[in-house]
């Protein structure tokens, strides 16, 4: 049966995407940076190739298989207005293993 | 001494707000009506605070830093903190000194929370409040259970420390009435390849457990089932805390949908006074 939770500790992979994803959405003019300057804005956390190019990729699936806290990841969708259709596609695309 | 006026319960959800017109017209109004049923039911118990217990979205917290329970003792919350929330901006009032009257008798009573003087509450509080029409009227005491990051505290812990909580406001000399307000669950699941699941025969298992006043057995009910509910329904926390308040006594169930295009199962309710 599949589990509530992805990690049921973060690896630090998945920490500093959260990271990213909570400033973007809690910081004032980070969304506006972001919007502005992506690679640029991202360069200030510690994130593997992968992990950004799936913020920067918008990629739903790929964050949500990083291990990103649910709610960031939810949050983030409606902040960045990913169409929910979007968002439901691709997580239910994900092949739990 | 303080009287418990109440112990209330409430699912929240910012789909609530947030995509109201995802349900239809008919079975939104049927759940705004149980919303503000519940508000009535407060108001007429007039209490002078309520203590809301619900938790922090990681917006307050993060994963530098993260408490496993907090008990609020500002003298105001403004809300919501979500940029993206439909909902007024509104600065609900608090009161410190019940905050900080129950931070010190916990820690003297062997639970260790932490604690805040600067809270932005969310839709967790805000919702609920809104919906029944009480987020003007009294002032709230905010005590957050991490339900949204593991390692999380146990279902057992958070019941627990609602029976502790009840029998340290019930000797609480400053105020005579006080209500509390459980939020959040029952069954949900965010941003996962189950979002949009509900798992109504989970819920209506847990609200029975709550009406037979099973307190063990809904404790044990709710740590080894909660992974078939979602991962929005590990708030039933804040269910098993008001149950510790309730000395006993049996849960009614106001209302219950299942509403799987608002993604839960929303479900009202008090326990019994005493």
């Amino acid at each position: 049966m599949m589990k509530n939770w992805r990690q049921m500790m973060p690896t630090a992979e998945a920490y500093w995407l959260d990271k990213a994803l909570y400033e973007l959405h809690h910081r004032p003019d980070d969304l506006e940076h972001y919007r502005r300057d992506p690679h640029g804005y991202l360069a200030r956390y510690r994130l593997t190739p992968r992990a950004k190019a799936a913020i920067l990729g918008n990629d739903v699936a790929a964050l949500y298989e990083a291990g990103v806290n649910p709610y960031l990841l939810r949050a983030h969708c409606i902040g960045m207005r990913i169409p929910e259709a979007v968002s439901l596609a691709a997580l239910r695309g994900v092949k739990e293993g | 001494m303080a009287q418990i006026t109440g112990i209330f319960a409430a699912s929240h959800t910012p789909v609530m707000l947030q995509f109201p017109e995802a349900i239809p017209a008919a079975d939104r109004e049927e759940i705004y009506a149980a919303f503000r049923e519940t508000g009535k039911a407060i108001a007429a118990s007039k209490p002078q605070a309520i203590v809301v217990f619900s938790d922090d979205h990681l917006h307050n917290f993060f994963l530098n830093n993260l408490p496993a329970i907090c008990i609020g003792a500002a003298d105001q919350y403004p809300a919501p903190v979500e940029h993206w929330l439909k909902a007024e901006k509104r600065v609900l009032q608090g009161d410190a000194g019940l905050g900080a009257y129950l931070l010190s008798s916990a820690l003297e009573n062997g639970f260790d929370p932490s604690f805040s003087m600067e809270l932005t509450l969310d839709h967790g509080v805000l919702t609920p409040l809104e919906l029944a029409g009480v987020a003007r009227d009294v002032p709230v005491v905010p005590v957050l259970f991490n339900c949204v990051q593991p390692p999380m505290p146990t279902m057992r812990r958070c019941y627990q420390f609602g029976d502790w909580l009840g029998r340290a406001l019930r000797a609480y000399g400053a105020l005579e009435r006080v209500a509390i307000l459980a939020t959040g669950g029952i069954s949900h699941d965010l941003a996962t390849p189950r979002m949009g699941m509900v798992n109504e025969a989970f819920d209506r298992e847990f609200l029975r457990l709550l009406e037979a006043a099973d307190g063990a057995g809904a404790v044990t009910f709710a740590a080894e089932r909660v992974h078939e509910a979602g991962n929005g329904a590990e708030e039933i926390r804040m269910w098993l805390a008001a149950m510790g308040c309730a000395e006993g006594r049996p849960f009614r169930t106001h209302y219950y949908r299942a509403v799987r295009d608002w993604y839960t199962g929303i479900a009202l309710g008090s326990w019994a006074s005493a």
